[in-house]
């Protein structure tokens, strides 16, 4: 089998896990299969420029990364999301603190980071809880802390205040925090 | 003003990923999750999920 051959058989065998990566940040199947699409091409027409320096899927996720960003630029210019505020996500900030400012409930302890992050099963699990995060609070999220955006850029693309991003963002963070917590942490015994 | 509450604090942790705080926020911050167990937890909870989310969706 030549290079570009191979080359090409590992792109289209990661091909399903990028487009439910693209699908988390697009949440609209064709957008993502473009973005996807748009990142393969990229590797295959300049195979020089991996460098070997990361895994090839790391390397496409990057490029990945940057075709997304174009996707959501294009796709808020053309169809602006309403990002006003709903009163209603007040209650996951609410249930978990009493009257006084304290909180109810003593958090759950995680243990060691570097021991949580190495497990590939902990992975499939933060994927199935962003899956579960309502779309506006998904985007958003995905925005800041996956393709790494600085939040005046977040405010910019999705025309919100700063105030209003920093409340999206704590919001989508409980969230997740609650999945992640009674789906890995709380079915795990974790070491300190 | 001298004492903030988790409510406060768990904010504070929060937005503290996604701007600068204060010189007044974060010594606030910092003296309570000196004597906090709960929010010196949420805030290791915050150190965790955006590792993980710098590593995904690769991860292990």
């Amino acid at each position: 089998m030549t290079a570009p051959d191979h080359l090409h058989r590992q792109l289209e065998a990661m091909r399903p896990q990028l487009v439910r990566f693209a699908l988390l940040q697009l949440r609209n199947e064709s957008l993502a299969e473009d973005a996807v699409q748009d990142a393969l091409i990229a590797v295959l027409e300049q195979p020089d420029r991996f460098q070997g320096q990361s895994s090839l899927r790391t390397y496409v996720t990057g490029i990945l990364k940057f075709k997304i960003i174009d996707c959501l630029r294009a796709a808020t210019r053309e169809r602006p999301i309403e990002y006003g505020e709903d009163q209603s996500e007040d209650d996951v900030i609410d249930a978990l603190f009493l009257a006084d400012g304290h909180t109810v409930d003593m958090p759950r302890q995680w243990g060691n980071p570097d021991q949580t992050l190495e497990q590939k099963d902990f992975f499939r699990v933060l994927e199935i809880c962003l899956e579960k995060l309502p779309a506006k609070a998904a985007r958003i999220f995905m925005m800041r802390e996956w393709l790494e955006l600085e939040t005046e850029e977040i405010c910019k693309e999705l025309a919100i205040s700063s105030s209003n991003a920093w409340v999206l963002l704590y919001r989508a963070r409980l969230r997740l925090r609650e999945c992640l917590d009674l789906n890995w942490f709380g079915a795990h015994t974790v070491k300190g | 003003k001298l004492k903030p509450t988790c409510r406060e604090v768990h904010r504070l942790v929060s937005e503290g990923m996604d701007r600068d705080l204060t010189l007044v926020e974060r010594a606030r911050m910092r003296l309570h999750l000196m004597v906090c167990g709960a929010c010196t937890r949420f805030n290791v909870q915050m150190d965790t999920l955006r590792r993980a989310m710098r590593n995904f969706p690769l991860g292990g």
